[in-house]
């Protein structure tokens, strides 16, 4: 044996270990993944995040089921499940937002929120900013760029309002939290309408993106004078501004339950597709008390989901139905009862 | 010289002094810019450590990530370092067997030409951007079978290829030809030679290459994002499933608004940190050795 | 790259000996596996042309300077992205390579004894600091204190100029330079340390026997020997910057524009594919970020080769200037 054999003999005894140990690593892997086959994995949107992952306790304990899920963004969800990578995509913007999408896939409308216009300006005199969607789109438009700006102003009477830049903060993944978000800008702004227009990711005309909604709520956060969109629990749980949004029938309202519940009202029937329009209600006394800027979101399930489609069906329906009392606290607003039929019957055609 | 030192209104006796000051002044140009770049240096492992000292603790190592728990339930990263482990782990499985066959040819059976021709594509091998590694990968294995541990060991591995079959021909040829010809006397056929003899010589510079390769890429997040980024929470060691690991955690966690989670990512940070700085240590001893080794070796 | 004698593997003692099974079985193996380097490369530009096709059948060359990036009328384009790209990348270059060659004469010409070591570890040290970290490091700490301090200052004392306009965003195009700068540094600076200390002394020693000041001898002497190294290493700086995706991510604020303002977000084209990694809303998109890949992938193999020419070039002259 050369002048280091010794090197050479313990380079070759680890290097022979190592080899045993990353096998029985694998095949331990491999085994255990056989075994627990009551897992029930998913990704999509970080709106619903809060929710999903809410329910991941009760749901192993209540059906014994591992639920787990990746709050990639609507996007990746949809991706994710189009290309059969996990059992459930979870998505705000409905699939025939998407190309390619997954066209092999049961829509189910399973919670409803609403999405917040947050900001930071401190605590204090400037909570609760009253704010209109025109004015907003011309936030994100860029023209409108500095917070005591003749358009807030008048909005909030009395207030003192500082001379900061606004800082836009938007999403850079795809997010149907965007989707959402651009959908009502695009209502109530023909300008933002024809200009860039609505999707789960545009052109935005200014503004720094930020991924996921905790993104978009940390950049918030960190930022004196920053705006930005985002599931209102976030925007709670953050302490961070939330505007209060004048609706059609005239009415500033928050992003509560009871503002959500009134936008709900707009449309209860899903679609064939399952998909459901609940943004910027009309003038109407039914809808005085809407958030205009309200949304459900949605699981995406392929129809046939092979071995696990069991464990699936079982979950989504303890998700539409003990799952929904979870919400509240989250500020998600209970299904309605025509919903959770729809969904029913949706649950039902996934099969093996 | 240029033409202003033969400026000859200037008297030497302040020309030289002119030239001493300009000298000084570089001089200290110099000592700043070794300041500074100690400076940011210090900066950033003070930040580290400092932030991430005080989350670091054996749940940190050993509790697997929960997303949007209460403050009060403890949770750490355990799922990212088994699934960094596992994933470095194959990677180097993959990348150092290659590797050394790759440098075995070269250096001992491939001619000029083809010597040039490998050698070149290692290098372009090595400059391409991790990014683009990923996003290779992604086109060539998810897109078809899912993320996986095993894709994202390839795509590290992949990283690791060049690093490893370059340190290892800079080694292959500082063995001499005295000890080929030696074994040729002997009769020893050439593979025997070249595995029993030169190889042996060479263990400490592979190895060196090899711990260098893995502490480059323990810290790469790009190729992982596209490749393996929806790991399950829960602590997982399959490799035929996503699994999270360090950097893509570090990456995530900071764009959170939680402080929890910064100071989270800051604790996976330092002990990312402190990996790599034993690896290169190691990998350090192991070179000084390996070329005390050769020089006795060819005295 | 060491100046190494070697000597043709085929003028090896081994040549006109009888072939055994055992050496065809190692060449066979091991030319398998270099050949699968070459096949390698080969895999991973055409897998990155053929994603890219569609966005290329699409929108043809003049996708590289075209400004936009909307799914929702499906218009793509690589301007303001290549923009963000060169100017990060170039501004980075420009402030890191005097540091970098100043800490290289530091390390080489300088610094006492027992600071060299040390100090060579350190600039060590810091190329090795992942880009995830220094990333993390640049978005919570370096980024808040330019946006409260440094970014409001150089607009009002420079604010004359479109570069420095009003400064209200922490992660910007300034702080990914200041972060791309952090990450190149050691590179030029440790390939520069080695050029420096290969310079023969006796050229030196020449210079200063002449009554040279040391400056003088290293502008004379040791700046035009190891100009083509320096230039190399610059160069090879260069593309790592041009491939940064994770650092940048994390800081450069993700902006689809094109602004002259430093101190507004910004993109790169490897920060957008860092970026989008989790999906894309249309194939048309998703090609035309496999078309960012490409001209990422392009500018690497160029900026490498050229690098080698350099290389090449200087160590010819060299060989012919002794």
């Amino acid at each position: 044996m050369p002048r280091n054999g010794k090197l050479v003999r313990i380079t070759l005894a680890l290097a022979a270990a190592g080899l045993v140990a990353a096998l029985a690593v694998v095949m331990a892997g491999a085994a255990s993944a056989k075994s627990s086959s009551g897992s029930v994995n998913g990704a999509g949107s970080t709106f619903v995040q809060p929710l999903v992952t809410k329910w991941e306790g009760p749901v192993q304990s209540a059906l014994g089921i591992s639920l787990n899920f990746n709050g990639v963004g609507s996007t990746g969800g949809v991706t994710a499940i189009t290309q059969k990578q996990v059992d459930f995509g979870a998505s705000d913007a409905p699939l025939s937002q998407f190309n390619p999408t997954c066209t092999s896939c049961v829509q189910i409308p399973w919670a409803l929120a609403g999405t917040a216009a947050i900001y930071n300006l401190g605590g204090g005199t400037l909570q609760h900013l009253k704010m209109t969607g025109s004015v907003l789109a011309q936030i994100y438009l860029g023209k409108i760029t500095k917070w005591n700006a003749p358009a807030i102003q008048k909005l909030n009477k009395g207030k003192s309002l500082p001379g900061t830049s606004i800082t836009v903060v938007h999403r850079s993944d795809g997010s149907g939290t965007t989707f959402n978000f651009t959908d009502y800008l695009s209502h109530v702004s023909s300008a933002w309408k024809s200009q860039v227009g609505i999707g789960t990711s545009v052109s935005w005309p200014t503004g720094e993106g930020e991924p996921k909604s905790a993104g978009v709520a940390g950049a918030v956060s960190s930022t004196p004078g920053a705006i930005g969109y985002v599931d209102v629990y976030y925007a709670v749980h953050n302490h961070l501004g939330i505007m209060v949004m004048k609706n059609r029938s005239g009415n500033f309202v928050q992003p509560r339950a009871a503002g959500i519940k009134a936008a709900a009202a707009l449309d209860t029937h899903p679609a064939k597709d399952g998909s459901l329009s609940i943004v910027n209600p009309p003038k109407s006394k039914k809808y005085r008390n809407a958030y205009p800027i309200s949304t459900y979101t949605y699981v995406d399930v392929q129809k046939s989901s092979g071995g696990n489609a069991a464990n699936i069906k079982k979950v989504l329906n303890w998700a539409i139905t003990k799952g929904q009392s979870y919400g509240p606290a989250l500020i998600f607003e209970p299904l309605p009862k025509a919903v959770v039929t729809f969904d029913k019957k949706q649950i039902a055609k996934i099969h093996s | 010289m240029s033409a202003a030192d033969l400026n000859v209104l200037e008297r030497p006796h302040d020309r030289l002094r002119r030239r001493r000051v300009v000298n000084r002044v570089m001089e200290l140009v110099a000592w700043f810019a070794a300041a500074l770049a100690v400076l940011i240096l210090g900066i950033v492992i003070f930040s580290v450590a400092r932030r991430g000292a005080s989350v670091l603790s054996f749940d940190f190592l050993t509790k697997p990530q929960l997303q949007f728990a209460p403050p009060n339930v403890k949770q750490g990263l355990a799922n990212a370092f088994v699934g960094t482990f596992v994933i470095v782990g194959l990677a180097t499985l993959m990348a150092l067997p290659f590797g050394i066959l790759i440098a075995i040819y070269v250096n001992e059976f491939a001619s000029k030409g083809i010597r040039s021709a490998v050698t070149l594509t290692l290098d372009v091998l090595a400059g391409v951007p991790a990014i683009v590694i990923g996003f290779f990968v992604y086109g060539l294995i998810v897109v078809a079978h899912g993320q996986s541990g095993y894709a994202g060991a390839f795509a590290l591995a992949v990283l690791m290829l060049p690093l490893v079959a370059r340190s290892t021909i800079e080694v292959l040829v500082l063995v001499p030809d005295s000890l080929r010809e030696a074994a040729l006397g002997v009769g020893a056929p050439r593979w025997r030679t070249t595995l029993g003899v030169v190889l042996p010589q060479t263990i400490g510079g592979v190895l060196t290459g090899a711990t260098l390769a893995v502490a480059r890429v323990a810290g790469e997040t790009a190729p992982l994002l596209l490749v393996s980024s929806l790991g399950a929470s829960g602590i997982h060691w399959n490799p035929s499933q996503p699994l999270s690991s360090v950097p893509l955690s570090i990456y995530e966690l900071a764009d959170s608004p939680e402080p929890a989670d910064h100071a989270r990512a800051w604790a996976a940070a330092l002990v990312l940190m402190l990996f790599i700085l034993f690896v290169s240590l190691t990998a350090r001893w192991l070179a000084t050795r390996s070329r005390r080794k050769i020089a006795q070796a060819t005295r | 790259m060491t100046s190494l004698d070697v000597t043709d593997a085929t003028r090896r003692p081994f040549t006109g000996r009888r072939v055994r099974f055992g050496d065809l079985l190692l060449q066979g193996v091991a030319g398998i596996a270099a050949l699968g380097a070459l096949v390698l490369v080969g895999l991973i530009a055409w897998k990155v042309i053929e994603g890219a096709r569609l966005s290329i059948s699409t929108f043809g060359l003049s996708f590289v300077w075209h400004v936009a990036w909307d799914p929702v009328h499906n218009q793509f384009g690589a301007g303001s992205f290549l923009f963000g790209t060169v100017v990060t990348s170039v501004a980075a270059l420009v402030i890191a390579t005097p540091i970098a060659i100043g800490i290289g004469l530091f390390l080489s010409e300088l610094a006492p004894r027992g600071i060299r070591g040390p100090v060579t570890a350190l600039v060590e040290t810091l190329a090795a600091i992942p880009s995830v970290v220094i990333g993390l490091w640049g978005l919570l700490v370096l980024a808040p204190v330019l946006r409260d301090h440094v970014d409001p200052a150089l607009h009002s004392a420079l604010g004359f100029i479109p570069l420095f306009g009003p400064a209200s965003y922490g992660s910007n195009v300034f702080t990914a330079i200041v972060v791309l700068t952090i990450m190149i540094l050691p590179i030029i600076a440790s390939i520069s340390r080695e050029l420096f200390l290969g310079v023969p002394p006796e050229l030196k020693e020449g210079a200063l026997g002449l009554g040279a000041t040391r400056w003088e001898m290293i502008r004379g002497v040791v700046f035009p020997y190891t100009r083509g190294g320096v230039a190399a290493a610059m160069i090879l700086g260069y593309g790592r910057a041009i491939g940064e995706a994770i650092a940048v991510a994390l800081v450069i604020g993700s902006f689809t524009g094109i602004s002259a303002n430093l101190f507004n977000p910004g993109n790169t084209l490897a920060a957008w594919i860092a970026q989008q990694y989790a999906g894309l809303s249309t194939p048309l998109a998703t090609s035309s970020l496999m078309f960012f890949a490409l001209i990422l992938l392009v500018f690497s193999i160029v900026v490498n080769l050229f690098a080698q020419f350099i290389v090449r070039r200087s160590a010819r002259r060299q060989g012919l200037s002794r």
